[in-house]
């Protein structure tokens, strides 16, 4: 069995807006956990919720899936008000948690099956579900085993397999591959696109950079329980002035003139000689603009011999919205 | 939800077994020792007091057991799977119900075998009475169950719980009719008697010595007690629902 089976399929992709928040506040006495929080997600997006521990994203998370209540703003899932139609809200949600949630019965098999129960599958489906699932996370050996026995990373994965049997229309996963090894990131990530492509939301809370970064169609990076920034990463990472890297080691040292025409790119926000013959350049934009330096290179007869190119990363963008670098920002709270 | 409370209950062996042992200990020792020191009193209103005894506290045996969901709310509230059940696609009111059934169901089931022994004590004179009495027990433990689960939400406190539920017990099986006739509270202070004629323990128990034919047991007309458990039952189930929903909707376990 697959995502792709047949059953399960819900095709239809569109990009209209399946989430809106506006002006979501959350707060726990004098504490602001989550501070006039504006966004819309859309159907069918993998979105990235991204900032460190406290930043806001857990709670965000139990506003819409209705644990909390906010104190103020209004928070629409597919149109149902949270506070209004919890209930049709929660119809259409799935949550993966941060920590795993299975100590009040004895097997991995029990709580999904469980689960699956709740969410009004049939005895047929939920036995083949389960079964899948748990193959699917690599826990099929392990379904006897008693919860306490299970090691950190295995707990994750059996609350990472709630969702893949649920199939909600909106899946939301906290922290989805805390704990899990290298091989099984990979297999979550990978179903977590196949979630995507088989037409469900995935709200991604993470504080992995990376892992937002190879996974989101959007993100949106909180701090202090603010939004400050939501785009695509590729044009967060853009959005930065001179964020790409180039240092170009050439053969011989290079005349003045190629630096002003160097500078000349509107993509070209500095260049820096470093050595004789080596330039660093910033850069915006480095796949449309390296063409044309390279171009300029070959018509002045400057041979290069070594070329290293650095994008920014989202923990850049990070660091250029709050001044702190993620860990700094963790040890800040 | 049903199913869910019943396996959990079964994960208590220990307790479960030392209530066990906590029942026979009451019939055999404290039972049998009682019973010779008050037989004589007891006489004189006509009654088998260690009948009497033995059916009260089966009724307290599965008051304490439909009590334990209360504990279960705040077992799951520490390892944050309350918030898991929050966010589940079923209505409060599906989860309150389920609960409140599954934890008077769950109480039957431990009691029951001790009920089986409990009932060669007693023997049956009719068998349509005691249907009408077990009828009545799984009222009684549905409700039970239903105010666990409302004091429980309303507290959002283990150790208040915990308190609150010690006194509660206190008050509650002594100031009603499992372990004494309401004769004999009358004789100590009239308004304990008139207490105990509200308490659903009473009726309870009442209606159970009634069903198993323990004589001179009924102070009611059966109907007015099956009505009252009735009332008990529909009330604590209808305000665990409202409770779960005004405390806990959107409020977590904050």
């Amino acid at each position: 069995m697959s995502l792709s089976n047949p059953l399960w399929c819900r095709q239809t992709v569109s990009k209209s807006p399946i989430i809106q928040i506006s002006n979501l506040t959350k707060k726990f006495g004098n504490l602001t956990a989550v501070d006039h929080l504006n966004l819309t997600i859309n159907e069918g997006e993998i979105f990235g919720l991204l900032g460190p521990n406290g930043a806001g994203k857990t709670t965000t998370i139990l506003m819409l899936t209705t644990v909390l209540r906010p104190n103020q703003g209004t928070a629409t899932v597919a149109g149902f008000d949270v506070c209004k139609s919890p209930h049709k809200a929660r119809e259409l949600i799935g949550v993966c948690f941060q920590e795993p949630k299975l100590l009040w019965v004895s097997t991995p098999w029990d709580v999904l099956n469980w689960h699956a129960k709740v969410c009004g599958l049939t005895t047929q489906e939920r036995k083949k579900r389960v079964k899948w699932a748990l193959q699917e996370m690599n826990m099929w050996d392990d379904r006897r085993k008693s919860v306490h026995a299970l090691s950190g990373g295995m707990k994750k994965r059996v609350e990472m397999a709630k969702i893949l049997i649920q199939r909600p229309k909106i899946a939301i996963v906290d922290e989805p591959t805390a704990q899990i090894d290298v091989v099984g990131k990979h297999r979550t990530w990978n179903m977590l696109r196949e979630l995507r492509d088989e037409g469900s939301t995935i709200i991604l809370a993470t504080n992995e950079l990376q892992e937002a970064d190879i996974l989101s169609d959007r993100v949106a990076i909180m701090h202090k329980g603010k939004l400050l920034v939501c785009d695509t990463p590729k044009k967060l990472k853009d959005s930065l002035i001179g964020g790409d890297v180039m240092e170009v080691q050439l053969e011989k040292e290079a005349p003045d003139k190629v630096f002003d025409e160097l500078q000349a790119f509107k993509e070209v926000v500095t260049v820096k000689k470093i050595g004789s013959s080596q330039l660093r350049l910033y850069l915006n934009q480095v796949e449309a603009v390296t063409p044309k330096i390279m171009r300029l290179f070959y018509d002045r007869s400057l041979r290069i011999s070594s070329i290293h190119m650095s994008e920014p990363s989202l923990d850049d963008v990070f660091a250029h919205y709050t001044g702190l670098t993620l860990e700094e920002a963790q040890k800040e709270r | 939800m049903v199913e869910r409370d019943l396996r959990m209950f079964l994960q208590y062996k220990f307790l479960l077994i030392m209530r066990g042992i906590w029942f026979v200990a009451q019939i055999t020792l404290f039972g049998l020792v009682v019973n010779t020191m008050v037989q004589t009193a007891a006489t004189e209103v006509g009654i088998n007091y260690f009948q009497y005894y033995v059916a009260g506290v089966t009724i307290i045996t599965l008051y304490s057991t439909a009590m334990f969901i209360g504990y279960d709310i705040f077992e799951e509230a520490e390892h944050g799977v309350f918030e898991y059940l929050l966010t589940l696609p079923v209505s409060r009111r599906e989860l309150v119900l389920g609960r409140s059934i599954g934890g008077g169901l769950r109480s039957f089931v431990y009691v029951g075998p001790l009920l089986l022994v409990v009932l060669l004590i007693l023997g049956v004179s009719n068998p349509f009475y005691l249907l009408v009495a077990l009828a009545s027990m799984f009222l009684f433990a549905f409700g039970v169950s239903g105010m666990s689960i409302t004091i429980a939400v309303a507290m959002k406190s283990g150790d208040k719980y915990d308190i609150l539920i010690g006194v509660l017990d206190a008050l509650i099986v002594r100031l009603s009719t499992t372990m004494y006739p309401t004769l004999y509270m009358q004789r100590a202070m009239p308004a304990y008697a008139a207490i105990a004629n509200f308490n659903p323990l009473t009726y309870a128990s009442d209606l159970f010595r009634w069903g198993t034919g323990v004589e001179g047991a009924l102070q009611f007309n059966p109907l007015v007690a099956v009505l009252a458990l009735f009332i008990f039952f529909f009330s604590f189930t209808f305000v665990g629902v409202v409770f779960y929903e005004r405390r806990l909707e959107g409020g977590s376990w904050e």
